[in-house]
């Protein structure tokens, strides 16, 4: 999320469950309104989906970071043992590839986990030092928090939305925050 | 996710039929299986292929050709037939094993399938049969250690270290033993779809759950079955394959053994499901149960691999004569190309082939792929029980893709039998409403 | 919609220290986890501290003694030269396996249960992997050198490391597994450190939490990709766990020395290794949820759930050995036969019985339900079983060494005091880790707990069975959504 200079106007709506959530985000989106995000405590299975974000790439970044891993351990092996310093161990060949598994596999592993996660890190800018941008400091506790950006719902007047929000099953009164 | 139709249990068909298309099917296979096998016979008989290859590999391996080392084309059959009864057995009792698992895990979302790989124990007596005669006929051309006199210090065959093992590899123990393995798998199995039966005569699963004994009691076999399961499938690994190269040992053996029959019998299941899918059984089952078998055919495609490259790694690391031998037809000689084939169609296709998302919930993926597993491991066990029994006389052509025909036929025949004993879809299990409404994470 | 079954035990209880009788909500979750993160440590916790200090102390006098005169301070010998450190090297790592088995293995299997016991579970992995660590860096003897196990050029001071040597198999085994572990367990923890952030009322606490919790904000973009890391994460460490004991057990079995060479180590170093790890979860999630009072979210249930597992790996354990057995004298091998003879009933016979009394008989107790279920029985099978499993490496390292191909030199181990110091020392930093973790970070998942309540709580078993009528089962079918359900 970057942060723009001027305030944006957002109106924040509470949910107590995720029952009710859901439903709430369905017929929202249904009826036109383009909700900003919604913050949980804890992942509710598809949210994602029904928000219509689409599926994240990062179990393809971790194969292509896993398969870096694995080539430049072959050939890092290949290269000390094979050709900078060949040594004769126990009679094998110098390139004795079953040997060179167990290292291999590792780095496959260490880099495409490495790689997958400091990916996720950056594209949702998270990192020590960042600062959260909280709607509601329960969003971390126990409520579900839907955050709706004003400008970008021009159809409709912030009444509608709040009425909207309150049919839907807010548990409080939608309120009005300025980010 | 967009709203498909509405589908309830009432859709369901409740019972499979085996129609007589179905049979008439199986039928032609058999009746393919049975010329080819015949064909291959007699090429063999004719010695289309004798001339090409000698006998004198045998000094190599310990087990090898039979004490005199000849080769006659009759071992070629009997090695075949074993080689079908020693994988089709496993991929029968895989099937049961994974019931059991999945009881003894509390698994749910297999609730809606769970008949169908229970029902693959119908086939064991098939192989029990067959492979009591198999030995009674062709021993010596299987074991090494059954032939005469080779434990006796006096006599022309006496071999110092299969004497050393005959307290254990000897005719009347071998054949207990492999009479318990069956009995006790049989009785099991019996005893499951005794229970099975039993839990659809209740009205529904909450005067299941009342009376808890039948559900308790199929909780507790499975635990009871897995035990025997892990101590009885080792063994029988070491009788009925390692034993074929006598001098040879391996502590992996059985695990090994144990990790190519599971591979091979989630494939069944999965193309077992398909099919019944296919043919308008199992509406309910949806993409996010083939996304699960399609996982367990991935994970223990790799699970396999692990097992056979740790215990490669171990012999090839080690360079102990006494074990290095067993990989010398096999890695250098006749079997070459099946040691590298063996290796990419059990670990470098499915591993490609199973890893996203998407392959694994579609089904012609999903076929293809089982396929593979299902030739791959048919690869591994022939890498196994040919080099100790023909040598470099192996091959493959019209007798082996006779037997493997009329094996699959006889096996489909005996499942799909067993399917249509008992309805279909569990309607009390505890567990089927978890497995209709289940998701992926 | 999420169905649980009636047959499953509830993951989340009510709490039977406050408000009886109430169902367990969001907030109470949150209230429970984060009270000892908030509140001043309590006398239990400050005594464990001073004694594990106390422990940690003696062990650094040891330690010092070990580096300063060298390892000769030990009790090892030319014929043995290889004993109690990697025992306990051995035993440390295979302790270190329950965390990530539990968060990787676990989360593929879909075993619920797992949700409030990974967070402490991990923690101790990689406690027990710094641990085994320092026994290499012992070892070492010049522990300054220790660089030169990575592949440096020549010029450095030594040659490029030797990559068919199982040794420098596992400098990037434990290294990956420490990694990895490391990063698996803080992304789990990142969003409890933003609950505790919000929560925080001191200035310094809060600007502590929140560098750590890396701006967490919760939104729904964020958890779908996080639950794509830990799944993908869960699928790169279930062959990870599986890899790093194997290759310990290629330490010896890529050997010739009968006892060690046989092919069936690594798949049963693994199940040793989450059987003791498992054990030791136990123990310490035993003691953690009487002194921190989570009975709501460590149930019997959970208890009865990882003694299934050690009882199912202690019986896998059992075959194993018996499997060795079998095959040292199904081989015919005099060498091997002799080392198994020896185990049994050669000088370090107790050793021997010890390890299968308390490895291969003591779980099948939990045969029983009763007795998976008792507390009491569980904690104390959960010790028996690590003493088991120390015998275990013991039996097989020393009783394979101390008979050599040579007569001569047979001879026996015996450890020294510094031995037994050393092993006090990472006694000593494993209690010490464990106690700052349970007293600074969240020691349950807050976010994951949650995540299961609403469908597993005491009350919604009785939801399942009324709420929804049993004929209507209504659901997305799939041969027509196959193609339209794409996410």
């Amino acid at each position: 999320m970057a942060h723009s200079k001027e305030p944006k106007k957002f109106l924040v709506g509470i949910f107590d469950d995720e029952d009710v959530l859901i439903p709430a985000v369905k017929k929202l989106r249904a009826s036109g309104v383009k909700i900003h995000e919604v913050y949980t405590p804890y992942p509710v299975h598809d949210l994602d989906v029904y928000l219509g974000y689409k599926r994240s790439r990062l179990s393809k970044a971790a194969f292509i970071f896993g398969a870096t891993g694995t080539l430049l351990a072959i050939l890092m092996q290949s290269f000390m043992l094979g050709f900078s310093w060949p040594m004769n161990i126990g009679g094998k060949d110098h390139l004795a590839y079953p040997d060179f598994v167990p290292v291999t596999f590792e780095l496959t592993v260490l880099l495409a986990a490495l790689g997958m996660v400091a990916t996720f890190l950056i594209s949702n800018n998270l990192g020590p030092g960042k600062q959260a941008l909280m709607f509601d400091p329960r969003s971390t506790d126990d409520k579900f928090v839907m955050a709706i950006e004003l400008e970008k719902n021009h159809q409709f007047t912030q009444m509608q939305i709040e009425e909207l929000l309150l049919q839907h099953g807010v548990s409080e009164k939608p309120k009005e925050k300025e980010v | 996710m967009a709203e498909g139709p509405k589908l309830t249990i009432a859709d369901e068909k409740m019972q499979f039929e085996f129609t007589p298309r179905l049979r008439r099917k199986i039928f032609t296979t058999l009746a393919f299986g049975l010329v080819l096998l015949l064909a291959g016979i007699g090429l063999e008989a004719a010695g289309v292929f004798a001339g090409g290859h000698g006998a004198e590999e045998h000094a190599l391996l310990g087990g090898g050709g039979d004490a005199h080392g000849h080769y006659h084309w009759t071992k070629r059959l009997w090695a075949n037939l074993w080689l079908c009864c020693v994988y089709f057995t496993g991929i029968a009792l895989a099937g049961v094993f994974f019931v059991s698992v999945n009881y003894v895990a509390w698994a749910g979302w297999s609730a809606l399938i769970k008949r169908v790989p229970e029902a693959f124990g119908g086939f064991l007596p098939i192989t029990f049969v067959l492979m009591l005669i198999l030995f009674f006929v062709a021993g010596h051309d299987l074991f090494h250690w059954t032939h005469e006199g080779i434990t006796d210090p006096k006599h022309p065959n006496y071999d110092a270290i299969i004497a050393s093992k005959a307290a254990y590899l000897n005719v009347p123990f071998f054949l207990g033993r492999t009479i318990v393995y069956f009995g006790l798998w049989y009785l099991l199995f019996a005893y499951f779809r005794k229970l099975s039966k039993k839990e659809d005569q209740v009205s529904d699963y909450r005067a299941y759950l009342e009376n808890p004994t039948t559900y308790n009691r199929r909780v507790y076999f499975s635990a009871v079955f897995l035990v025997v399961f892990a101590v009885t499938t080792s063994m029988a690994a070491w009788d009925w394959v390692m034993s074929i190269d006598t001098h040879w040992f391996s502590t992996m053996f059985g695990w090994y053994n144990f990790a190519s029959w599971f591979v091979a019998g989630m494939a069944t299941i999965t193309l077992a499901v398909i099919y019944l899918k296919e043919s308008g059984y199992l509406k309910l089952v949806n993409q996010h149960h083939l996304h699960d078998l399609g996982k367990f055919m991935f994970a223990f495609s790799i699970f396999w691999t692990y097992i056979w490259f740790s215990q490669f790694l171990l012999i090839y690391y080690a360079h102990i004569p006494e074990e290095t031998f067993y990989w010398e037809p096999r890695l250098f000689g006749h079997y070459r190309e099946v040691f590298f084939l063996n290796l990419f169609v059990n670990f470098t296709f499915p591993f490609l082939a199973l890893m996203t998302k998407e392959s694994k919930r579609t089904t012609i993926f999903l076929k293809i792929a089982a396929i593979a597993i299902l030739i791959g491991h048919y690869l591994d066990f022939y890498m196994m029980i040919m080099p100790g029994t023909v040598g470099d006389n192996a091959g493959f052509f019209l007798l082996e893709f006779g037997t493997l025909s009329i094996f699959i036929a006889v096996f489909i025949f005996m499942v799909a039998r067993g399917l249509a004993q008992l309805p279909l879809i569990p309607k009390n299990d505890p567990y089927l409403k978890e497995s209709i409404y289940f998701t992926q994470f | 919609m999420q169905v649980t079954s009636p047959v499953r035990e509830p993951l989340v209880l009510r709490r039977i220290h406050e408000e009886k009788g109430k169902p367990t909500t969001y907030h109470d979750v949150t209230n429970d986890i984060c009270r000892q993160v908030e509140a001043a440590p309590n006398i239990r916790w400050i005594i464990g501290m001073a004694i594990s200090l106390i422990v940690l102390g003696w062990g650094s006098y040891t330690l010092y003694r070990t580096w300063f005169f060298g390892i000769g301070e030990w009790g090892l010998n030319k014929t043995v030269g290889w004993a109690w450190d990697i025992t306990n090297f051995v035993w440390w790592v295979g302790i270190g396996h329950a965390g990530t088995l539990i968060s990787a293995i676990l989360l593929l299997f879909r075993q619920k249960w797992r949700t409030s016991i990974n967070r402490a579970a991990e923690a101790m992995t990689i406690f027990a992997v710094l641990c085994a660590g320092t026994f290499i860096l012992m070892h070492m003897g010049r522990p300054w050198l220790a660089y030169w196990a990575l592949p440096l050029p020549n010029t450095y001071g030594s040659l490029w490391v030797n990559f068919n040597s199982p040794l420098v198999w596992d400098v990037f085994a434990i290294s990956t597994y420490l990694t990895v572990s490391l990063v698996f367990w803080y992304i789990g923890l990142i969003p409890d450190l933003a609950t505790i952030r919000e929560r925080a009322k001191n200035p310094v606490a809060r600007f502590i939490y929140g560098l750590l919790s890396f701006g967490w904000d919760g939104s729904a973009k964020t958890w779908a990709r996080y639950e794509m890391v830990a799944l993908v994460l869960a699928g790169l460490s279930t062959p990870l766990v599986l890899s790093v004991h194997t290759i310990v057990s290629f330490d010896f079995a890529t050997s010739v020395i009968p006892g060690w060479h046989t092919t069936i180590f690594p798949p049963y170093f693994v199940a040793g290794a989450i059987f003791s790890g498992f054990a030791m979860v136990l123990t310490l999630m035993l003691v953690t949820r009487y002194v921190f009072k989570l009975e709501p979210y460590i149930t019997l249930g959970h208890i009865e759930s990882m003694n299934k597992i050690i009882l199912l790996t202690g019986s896998i354990v059992g075959i194993a050995y018996m499997t060795e057995f079998f095959i040292a004298w199904y081989s015919g091998v005099p060498y091997e036969r002799y080392a198994f003879i020896n185990r049994m009933f050669g000088p370090y016979w107790w050793a021997y019985w010890s390890m299968m009394t308390c490895n291969v008989i003591s779980p099948q107790f939990f045969w029983f339900r009763a007795m998976r279920r008792n507390i009491y029985v569980t904690f104390a099978l959960s010790i028996v079983v690590n003493i088991g499993m120390w015998f275990e490496r013991f039996v097989i390292i020393v009783t394979s060494l101390h008979r050599d191909y040579i007569p001569s030199s047979w001879t026996m181990f015996w450890p020294t005091y510094v031995d037994v110091g050393d092993y006090l020392f990472t006694f000593g930093f494993f209690f010490t880790a464990f106690l700052l973790f349970a007293k600074f970070l969240p020691v349950v998942n807050m976010a994951e707990v949650k995540a299961v309540l609403k469908s597993s709580n005491e009350d919604s078993a009785k939801h399942y069975i009324e709420e929804v009528p049993a004929k209507e089962e209504v659901v997305n079918s799939s041969l027509s959504s196959e193609k339209t359900e794409e996410r």
